[in-house]
């Protein structure tokens, strides 16, 4: 009973752990929006320039059901490799993370800042998604497949950004290192979540199907798990 | 009993090649029959490449676990290694393409799955380079490893999935069965053995190098 008691006051305490660290992620990018301004602005950007070139009078209908996914995933994925590695780099930046070692255990820490970065990536997706779509006169045949792509790539991105932005925190050249790190890692989830995409805007689910996404979405996690105090710990 | 071996896998490596030649029988049914010889090269090649992953990969595990600075030379050695012979692999690769298929490059699901892996291998490098002080060097690159080789596992399952596939089956095709000429299978698998031996033997000069010059540039 008593062992029951301590491990349920653990969970209680991890759990509270990443808590605070969501909350302090988010009150942190509220003072500056670095990460809000850089993500959101990058995204809108790179939405014009695609829009523009591409958009209803620039491809065939045939050929946009290819490319366009494609292009949506490549903003996806650079307007998170813009904002997302901030949350570990100006740990080290303002030297605030060796008080975070002291403060969280790594697991808590780890999923804390996992959901800030989950936040942030199904934000962006619900500032773009839609605008890509109206931008682009892309019809889509199956909306809830796109959806579910949507959420389970969305998290992949975050897990392995955050993974990958722990690691790259504590190098030297952050910016670009980040870039050359995260995209082997990112490559399966990418290929995927573009044939799913494809297979959502055509009505006609490809070779792959969204449990395959969300087994890598959980082996990244469980890595992330293991890994992390590794990386974090020094 | 070292310069014997080097001897020895000399004269090995020296056989395949005449067997390669002279003994294996060529791939009647390819475009340019000749041009099959490539496969007792090419492949073992592609294979060293793995080796060498999946030593970094046991190596860094090692590493994780013992934080002895010698496991973490041989993780970065394997993966130069596999680098090295993942892009001899590729380069092969395109010249047979070239023959049989006409194009260098045509993003046929195994050319897309090895370029990804010489991506990480590459990157591996880069994270290596960026940090200075050894300890946390080994400790980023053994995680960044053993990420890698959860990862990238999904990318030689999916890829076959969703693009199809002109590359010859591979040795041990689906149905679990090896279908190839008794004598091709001889050359190939001792072709395999010495490279795979020629594999160990590079890595093993390479850390030897690796951990005098590092002790040599030690205060």
């Amino acid at each position: 009973m008593s062992s029951t008691l301590t491990w349920a006051a653990e969970a209680g305490t991890w759990a509270a752990e990443a808590a605070a660290v969501f909350v302090k992620e988010w009150r942190c990018e509220f003072r500056t929006r670095y990460a809000l301004n850089t993500l959101g602005l990058f995204a809108v950007t790179t939405l014009v320039v695609v829009s523009f070139s591409l958009g209803p009078l620039g491809v065939v209908r045939s050929q946009g059901t290819s490319v366009l996914p494609v292009l949506l995933w490549i903003i996806l994925l650079f307007s998170v490799a813009a904002g997302l590695p901030r949350a570990f780099v100006q740990e080290e930046e303002s030297q605030t993370a060796t008080a975070l070692r002291l403060a969280a255990t790594p697991s808590a820490l780890f999923c804390g800042k996992l959901l800030y970065g989950l936040t942030l990536v199904l934000a962006l997706e619900a500032l773009v998604t839609p605008a890509y779509l109206v931008m682009t006169s892309l019809d889509v045949a199956s909306p809830g497949l796109l959806a579910a792509v949507l959420a389970a790539g969305g998290y992949g991105l975050a897990a392995g950004s955050t993974l990958v932005a722990s690691i790259i925190a504590q190098a030297r050249s952050k910016g670009t290192l980040f870039s050359v790190l995260s995209f082997p890692v990112l490559l399966p989830l990418l290929v995927l979540a573009v044939d799913l995409t494809r297979g959502a805007v055509t009505g006609d689910p490809g070779g792959v199907a969204v449990p395959v996404l969300l087994l890598y979405d959980a082996a990244v996690t469980v890595a992330g798990l293991m890994l992390f105090p590794v990386v974090w710990n020094p | 009993m070292k310069t014997f071996l080097a001897w020895l896998l000399w004269i090995w490596i020296s056989l395949v090649i005449v067997g390669a030649f002279f003994y294996a029988p060529v791939a009647e049914n390819f475009r340019v029959p000749g041009s099959s010889r490539i496969v007792f090269f090419h492949v073992p090649m592609a294979w060293s490449s793995f080796l060498g992953f999946i030593g970094a990969a046991v190596w860094s595990l090692r590493y994780l676990l013992r934080r002895d600075p010698r496991h973490d030379r041989a993780a970065a050695v394997a993966i130069q290694l596999g680098l090295l012979f993942g892009v001899l692999a590729t380069v092969t690769g395109a010249v047979w393409a070239r023959i049989e298929w006409g194009a260098w490059w045509n993003w046929d699901p195994r050319q897309t799955s090895i370029l990804a892996s010489l991506l990480f291998y590459a990157a591996y490098l880069a994270l290596r380079q960026s940090v200075d002080d050894p300890e946390k060097r080994g400790r980023l690159a053994a995680a960044y490893a053993m990420l890698g080789l959860v990862v990238t596992p999904f990318l030689f399952w999916i890829v076959p999935r969703i693009t199809f596939s002109l590359h010859p089956e591979p040795v041990v095709n689906a149905s679990g069965k090896v279908e190839m000429d008794p004598r091709i299978q001889h050359v190939l698998y001792s072709s395999g053995l010495g490279f795979a031996a020629l594999f160990f033997w590079v890595h093993n000069l390479e850390c030897r190098i690796q951990a005098l010059s590092e002790r040599k540039s030690a205060p």
